[in-house]
């Protein structure tokens, strides 16, 4: 087995490696002046397996198109399988036509990934579950969640006056596999609205919510965070509800330009996401923990 | 604009169509949609985390749509946004999709030259036809042979359709056309013949394989000396072979150097590169949308490719051949 990186995330691509014993592949991947990209495996491949380590995170299109080369040059140099592992699937939420007159995104990236040849695809927390459905390849849609439920039991946060909340009811079905990890935690899901065309966020109402129960912690779980409105609108709901100890557990910090400040102001005491997305230094802020996912993804490239 | 071309809303044409643009060269595309007395979708926009999103408002159904984007820097935004609307187009139920791609981006990674590396213009043909295009049509691209990349049509055009009337009114006596490397010599001949040139000359780089192939020596066959010299390409990225061609070329004697190149990315220091330069004029086409400091550039002249399309695709709407457009 060979482990390479595209330029999304060597980190984690490193310490996938390291967690399999192995080091890590050379590709080369040269950017001309003009932004266009040249790859090369600088290693044989021949009857290979190759696994590239690239989420496809922003800036979405390059890394996508980077990952198109690296497994059409892997494919050509005659390995015998390719599989990709992109923790965060870019494109995801554009799985269907919302509105006349628009593209299914998700759709014209299975059928290039599909048709360079791609053999195995290893994602993490999709924003739906039906997403692996539209797919022919083989799909391995894995989760954070244990790797959660493991954090809130280490910073003992799984007390008897916890409560998970789910900050939208498309994230019920989350919510209900880490209670059930968590001995049955209580929780609870926020009635979310979205303005399609302002992108304005109101958290309205707390459903299956006991107003007379004495909550005093809260762990927001989500799949992902891009601009934080979501979150900080569910922070202030529940900070008016008495709750102050109010915890976020989200697997992808996709965090568009605004996030950091929406975040690192928000009352939350503490903000875990994990590395499948690469956080740059200047967006981290000091509320903000960084778990790895390079143990799970080791384990799932080893079994197979 | 010749008198047979007319407004879409009229019988000329048997079936309604539709300009769509994507963001990579907007000006080209309302020019040739101003020509065509055309209206101009322009269906994109951005995601708070820079995902693309493409709306397209009107009704496509049955309707013949053309879709204008060079896959220009930044090449790989460009080059998904044409599949997303191309997506979008087919969904809508559109008649037939044209994929205008006047600058085709990675066009230059046509082949294994190394072991090991993909065929990236083979990846962004096969995308472009699996999202959904019929046709594709494009401006001097790199290597003809692309064509092989898919089996939709492919039509290419040349850049020397809108250059060739400029650079014949510039009526330079003891004209010799150069080509900057040994790919482009059919090219040069090809000028050659018809600007009744005097001349030839190839411009070539002598490899010396005892200095690990890295000299840039240049040698030429053909004479300059006197001559106004035109140096023809596909494109100029950073400048560097063009501008070391016009230098070697000066040297050798020639009065006067001229460029004519379809594509003008002008990228990291091409412009302080020509500026410093030997060129006396560079003649462009606008396929890539150009910056405030290339239009305003004194040795720039930028030559709009917009009536060759849209005669293009006034002739592909009729039906026409458009073979009288290939020059």
């Amino acid at each position: 087995m060979k482990v390479f990186s595209g330029t999304a995330n060597k980190e984690l691509a490193e310490r996938i490696a390291k967690e399999l014993g192995i080091a890590l592949s050379e590709f080369e991947i040269f950017v001309f002046p003009d932004g266009e990209r040249r790859v090369q495996v600088r290693e044989r491949v021949v009857e290979e397996d190759c696994i590239i380590i690239q989420p496809t995170s922003p800036p979405v299109d390059q890394n996508y198109m980077e990952l198109f080369f690296m497994i059409d040059s892997l494919k050509r140099s005659g390995a015998r399988k390719v599989t990709v592992v992109s923790p965060y699937l870019g494109y995801q939420r554009q799985d269907h036509v919302f509105r006349d007159g628009e593209a299914v995104s998700l759709e014209v990236i299975r059928s290039t990934l599909e048709s360079t040849g791609l053999n195995k695809i290893v994602v993490f927390d999709l924003h739906t579950i039906k997403t692996p459905e539209i797919f022919t390849i083989d799909f391995v849609h894995l989760s954070a969640l244990e790797l959660f439920a493991k954090t809130i039991a280490a910073e003992h946060l799984n007390t008897s006056s916890s409560l998970l909340i789910s900050p939208d009811m498309g994230g019920i079905r989350r919510i209900e596999i880490l209670s059930k990890l968590l001995h049955n935690m209580p929780y609870a899901t926020i009635n979310k609205n979205r303005d399609l065309n302002s992108g304005k966020v109101e958290a309205n109402e707390l459903v299956n919510f006991q107003d007379n129960a004495s909550y005093t912690s809260a762990l927001i779980v989500d799949d992902m965070i891009s601009s934080g409105k979501t979150i900080v609108a569910a922070v202030d709901l529940l900070r008016t509800k008495g709750i102050s100890n109010i915890y976020v557990f989200a697997t992808h910090p996709v965090f568009s330009d605004e996030a950091k400040e929406l975040l690192g102001s928000s009352h939350a005491k503490k903000i875990f996401v994990t590395d499948g997305i690469y956080v740059p230094v200047n967006k981290r802020f000091p509320t903000l923990h960084i778990l790895s996912l390079a143990p799970l993804i080791a384990k799932e490239l080893s079994s197979s | 604009m010749d008198s047979k071309f007319v407004s879409k809303t009229t019988s000329v044409y048997p079936q309604e169509f539709i300009l769509l643009s994507g963001r990579s060269n907007p000006q080209l595309a309302s020019q040739i949609a101003t020509l065509l007395k055309s209206d101009l979708v322009t269906p994109i926009s951005l995601f708070s985390d820079g995902e693309i999103r493409v709306r397209i408002a009107p009704n496509l159904r049955r309707r013949y749509v053309y879709i204008i984007q060079s896959t220009a820097p930044p090449v790989n935004d460009s080059i998904m946004e044409l599949l997303f609307m191309i997506d979008a187009v087919k969904r809508s139920s559109a008649a037939e999709i044209t994929a205008i791609i006047p600058y085709f981006g990675y066009s230059r990674q046509d082949r294994k030259e190394m072991p090991r590396v993909p065929i990236s213009s083979s990846v962004v043909t096969k995308m472009i036809t699996q999202a959904g295009a019929d046709r594709i049509l494009t401006l001097d691209i790199h290597s003809e042979q692309q064509q092989g990349f898919t089996h939709i049509p492919w039509d290419n055009l040349y850049g020397s359709y809108s250059l060739l009337p400029v650079i014949k009114s510039k009526k330079l006596k003891n004209l010799i056309i150069a080509s900057p490397d040994k790919g482009g010599m059919t090219r040069a001949t090809g000028y050659a013949k018809l600007l009744n040139a005097t001349g030839i000359a190839l411009v070539y780089k002598e490899r010396d394989v005892a200095l690990n192939n890295k000299s840039d020596a240049l040698d030429m066959i053909g004479n300059v000396g006197g001559k106004d010299v035109l140096l023809v390409d596909d494109m100029l990225d950073t400048g560097g072979t063009i501008v070391h061609a016009a230098k070697f070329l000066k040297q050798r004697g020639a009065n006067s150097v001229r460029v004519a190149v379809t594509h003008g990315i002008f990228s990291g220091s091409a412009l302080e590169n020509i500026t410093t330069s030997e060129i006396d004029e560079i003649i462009v086409t606008d396929t890539i949308g150009h910056s405030d400091a290339v239009k305003k550039n004194k040795k720039i002249t930028i030559i709009s490719v917009a009536p060759l399309l849209a005669k293009a695709i006034h002739y592909i709407q009729i039906g026409n051949s458009i073979s009288s457009l290939i020059i």
